[in-house]
C-alpha cells in the first residue's frame, strides 16, 4: 500500500477502493459468510438480550409505543426498534420528607395545625411502584412529585387537627389520613405508585415552645402523682378505720356478754345465799354482819372506841383533824 | 463515474430520505409536524409516523403530568393575616399546537402559568379566614383555584390537573406572636392540669376522711346499742335474781359494800353504845 503513494503520488480513486474491496469480498464470500453470520447473530444479541430480575417488569416499547410487559427471565427485544425499560415492582422505596432544616423560613418541617399552633413533623413514606407504564410514562419526576404531594397531603390532615393530637394521641390518625391523601393524590398525578406506609417520625413543638409543652407533661404527671397520693392516704385510713370500727363493735360485744355473765353469776351466787339464808335467817345474817365487821375492823388501822354516854359531849373535842394528819399517831384515847 | 459509487450515494440518499421521512413519538411525548412554520399535524399518540422528507419538522412535546413550583409568596387573607404559602401545580400538554402557538414551550408555559395561579390564589385567599384555609376549606378551596386557573389556561391547551399550597406557613414575626401564645394556651393547659390534680386529690381525701367517720360513727352507734342489751339484760337478770328478797340483798350488798368502802388509811370512831358493842360492857342476857 505504501508503495502506491510514494511511486507516483496519485492517490487511489475512491471507487477503485471500493470496486477492490467489493471484488475482495465476492472473492472471499464463501469463506467470510459464516464468520459474518456469526459475528452479526453476537453483536443482535449483545445489543438485544436483556434480563428482568425478580420481582421486576420489562417494559418494551417498539417505536416509541408500548407494546407489552415482560416477567422475570431472559428476554430479546430487536435492537434499535425496541426499548426496554426494567423496573421493580416489589422493592419498597422510601423517602423521608421534612428535614428539619435550621433554615426558618424554609423549614419543611414545620406546619400550622388545626388549632393555629406550630408544629414540626418529619416523616418517612414508604412507596414501591405498581404500575410501571404509569411509572415511567404518565408523570414526571415521580419522585419529586411524591414529595412535595407528601407536604401537601400531611399539611392537609395537620391542619385540620389540635396540636395535642398531632403530637400525642392522634399520630395513628394522622398517619393514615395522611396516607389515604396521598394515594389519592398520587393516584390523580397518575403515578402508579402505591403508598405501603407513612410514618410520622419526629412531631414535636418547635423549640422556642417546647419548654412550655414539656411543663404541660410535667403538669400531667404531677396531677396522677397528687391523685394517687391521695388514693395512697384512702387506701391507708379505710382499712384502718374499718379494723377500728370492728374493734369497738367487739369491745361492745364483749361487754354485753361480760354484763349479763356478770349477772348470772352475781344472780346465782345470790340465789344460793338466799337459799342457804332462809333454813337460819338471824343466825346467818348475826354471822355474816359480824364476821364483815371483823375484816373490816382488822384492816383498818386507826379505831376509835367511844363510851355512848361520853360520845355525844366528847366527839366535837376529838382531834380528828390531827389524827387525819397525822398517820404514824397510834391509836388514841 | 464509477458503477460501486454511486451505488453507494445512492443508498446513503435512499437512507437519508427514510431517516428524514420517518419519526418515532415515544410514550412519554407528543408532537406536532410543521412545514417552514405552518402546522401540519399533530401527534398525540406514540408510534412510528411518516412526514415529507426535508420539508416537515417535528416539535416534540412533553405527554406526562408536569409539576410546576411557584416561589413562596405572601398572600392577605380575608381577617387580615399574611400567610406565606407554595403553590404547586399540575398540569399537561393536551392542545399541541395550541401550546405551540400561544406559550411555545415548557418556559413559556410556566411563566403564564405562575402568574395565573398567583392571581388566582390571592383573590381565593383574600376571601377566606385563615383558619379555614389552613384547616377544613383547604380542600373545597383549592378546587376552586384549580378551577378557575383551568378556565384560563385552556387557551394555551393546557390541562390543570390540580392546585395544591404546599406549605402553608405564617411570616417569621407572626410566628414569634403565635409561640407567645402557644405558650400562654400551653400555661394554662398545665395550670389547669395541676388544679385538678389538687382537686381530685382534695375530693379523694374528703370522701376518705367521711367514709372514716361514717365507719367509726357506726360502729359506734353499733357498740352503744349492744351495750345498752347488755346493760338491760344484766338489770333483768340482777331484778329477776334479787327481786326474790330485797332486804337480804340490801343487806348482803350494805356488809360489801362497808368492805370495800373501807381501807387501810382510814379512821373509824365507834360509840360502845352500837349494836357491834352490845356485849363490851355487859355480857347481856
Amino acid at each position: 500500500m505504501r508503495s502506491q503513494f510514494d511511486d507516483d503520488g496519485d492517490r487511489p480513486d475512491v471507487a477503485d477502493v471500493v470496486a477492490q474491496v467489493s471484488q475482495a469480498m465476492k472473492r472471499n464470500l464463501r469463506r467470510f459468510a459464516p464468520l459474518a453470520v456469526v459475528l452479526l447473530v453476537l453483536v443482535v444479541s449483545y445489543w438485544g438480550v436483556y434480563s428482568v430480575g425478580p420481582g421486576s417488569q420489562g417494559v418494551v416499547r417498539t417505536f416509541g409505543r408500548e407494546t407489552g410487559k415482560t416477567g422475570p427471565g431472559l428476554h430479546f427485544a430487536i435492537p434499535f426498534v425496541q426499548k426496554v425499560d426494567v423496573v421493580s415492582v416489589e422493592q419498597i422505596r422510601r423517602m423521608e420528607v421534612g428535614r428539619n432544616s435550621d433554615d426558618r423560613r424554609n423549614n419543611e418541617a414545620r406546619m400550622i395545625t388545626g388549632d393555629a399552633n406550630i408544629a414540626e413533623a418529619t416523616m418517612i413514606v414508604q412507596y414501591r411502584v405498581a404500575d410501571p407504564s404509569k411509572y415511567l410514562f404518565r408523570l414526571r419526576d415521580s419522585e419529586g412529585t411524591l414529595r412535595a404531594t407528601t407536604e401537601v397531603a400531611l399539611r392537609s390532615v395537620v391542619g385540620r387537627t389540635n396540636i395535642d393530637d398531632v403530637i400525642t394521641t392522634g399520630r395513628e390518625k394522622v398517619q393514615e389520613e395522611t396516607r389515604a391523601t396521598l394515594q389519592k393524590l398520587m393516584d390523580e398525578y397518575q403515578s402508579g405508585l402505591t403508598i405501603t406506609e407513612v410514618k410520622l417520625q419526629a412531631v414535636d413543638a418547635p423549640d422556642a415552645v417546647r419548654e412550655a409543652f414539656h411543663d404541660v407533661v410535667r403538669a400531667r404527671e404531677e396531677k396522677e402523682k397528687l391523685i394517687n397520693e391521695a388514693k395512697g392516704y384512702q387506701a391507708d385510713v379505710i382499712p384502718k378505720a374499718r379494723g377500728e370500727a370492728r374493734k369497738i363493735e367487739r369491745e361492745a360485744e364483749a361487754y354485753k356478754e361480760q354484763r349479763i355473765l356478770r349477772a348470772n353469776g352475781d344472780g346465782a351466787k345470790f340465789s344460793s345465799m338466799l337459799a342457804e339464808y332462809g333454813k337460819a335467817q338471824r343466825v346467818t345474817r348475826q354471822r355474816m354482819y359480824l364476821e364483815t365487821m371483823e375484816r373490816i375492823l382488822g384492816k383498818v388501822e386507826r379505831k376509835v372506841v367511844v363510851d355512848k354516854d361520853v360520845a355525844r359531849g366528847a366527839l366535837p373535842l376529838l382531834p380528828l383533824g390531827q389524827m387525819v394528819g397525822n398517820p404514824g399517831g397510834g391509836k388514841q384515847p | 463515474m464509477n458503477r460501486g459509487l454511486s451505488l453507494l450515494l445512492l443508498v446513503l440518499i435512499c437512507l437519508a430520505v427514510a431517516w428524514s421521512s420517518f419519526f418515532v413519538v415515544d410514550e412519554k411525548e407528543q408532537a406536532i409536524v410543521t412545514q417552514f412554520g405552518e402546522f401540519k399535524q399533530a401527534v398525540d399518540r406514540p408510534g412510528l409516523y411518516f412526514k415529507k422528507p426535508f420539508l416537515e419538522e417535528v416539535r416534540r412535546m412533553e405527554r406526562r403530568i408536569m409539576g410546576s413550583d411557584t416561589p413562596p409568596a405572601e398572600y392577605l387573607t380575608l381577617d387580615k393575616k399574611r400567610l406565606v404559602a407554595d403553590p404547586v401545580t399540575r398540569w399537561r400538554i393536551v392542545d399541541p399546537l395550541m401550546f405551540y402557538k400561544t406559550v411555545y414551550d415548557e418556559t413559556g408555559a410556566k411563566a403564564r402559568l405562575d402568574d395565573i395561579v398567583n392571581s388566582e390564589l390571592r383573590r381565593e385567599l383574600a376571601s377566606h379566614d385563615f383558619g379555614q384555609i389552613v384547616g377544613n376549606e383547604r380542600d373545597p378551596l383549592m378546587q376552586r383555584v384549580a378551577s378557575n386557573v383551568r378556565g384560563k389556561t385552556k387557551e394555551f391547551g393546557i390541562e390543570i390537573v390540580d392546585v395544591q399550597i404546599k406549605r402553608a406557613d405564617l411570616p417569621t414575626e407572626v410566628q414569634e406572636s403565635v409561640f407567645a401564645r402557644m405558650r400562654a394556651e400551653r400555661d394554662r393547659v398545665a395550670k389547669q392540669y395541676r388544679s385538678e390534680g389538687q382537686e381530685e386529690a382534695a375530693k379523694i381525701r374528703a370522701d376518705t376522711d367521711k367514709e372514716r367517720t361514717i365507719l367509726l360513727a357506726k360502729a359506734y352507734e353499733t357498740s352503744e346499742k349492744v351495750r345498752g342489751e347488755g346493760d338491760a339484760e344484766g338489770i333483768r337478770i340482777y331484778a329477776d335474781a334479787f327481786g326474790k328478797d330485797p332486804e337480804f340483798y340490801s343487806f348482803v350488798r350494805s356488809l360489801s359494800t362497808y368492805e370495800k368502802a373501807m381501807s387501810e388509811q382510814s379512821t373509824i370512831v365507834l360509840s360502845t353504845g352500837s349494836d357491834l358493842f352490845r356485849y363490851l360492857m355487859t355480857p347481856g342476857k
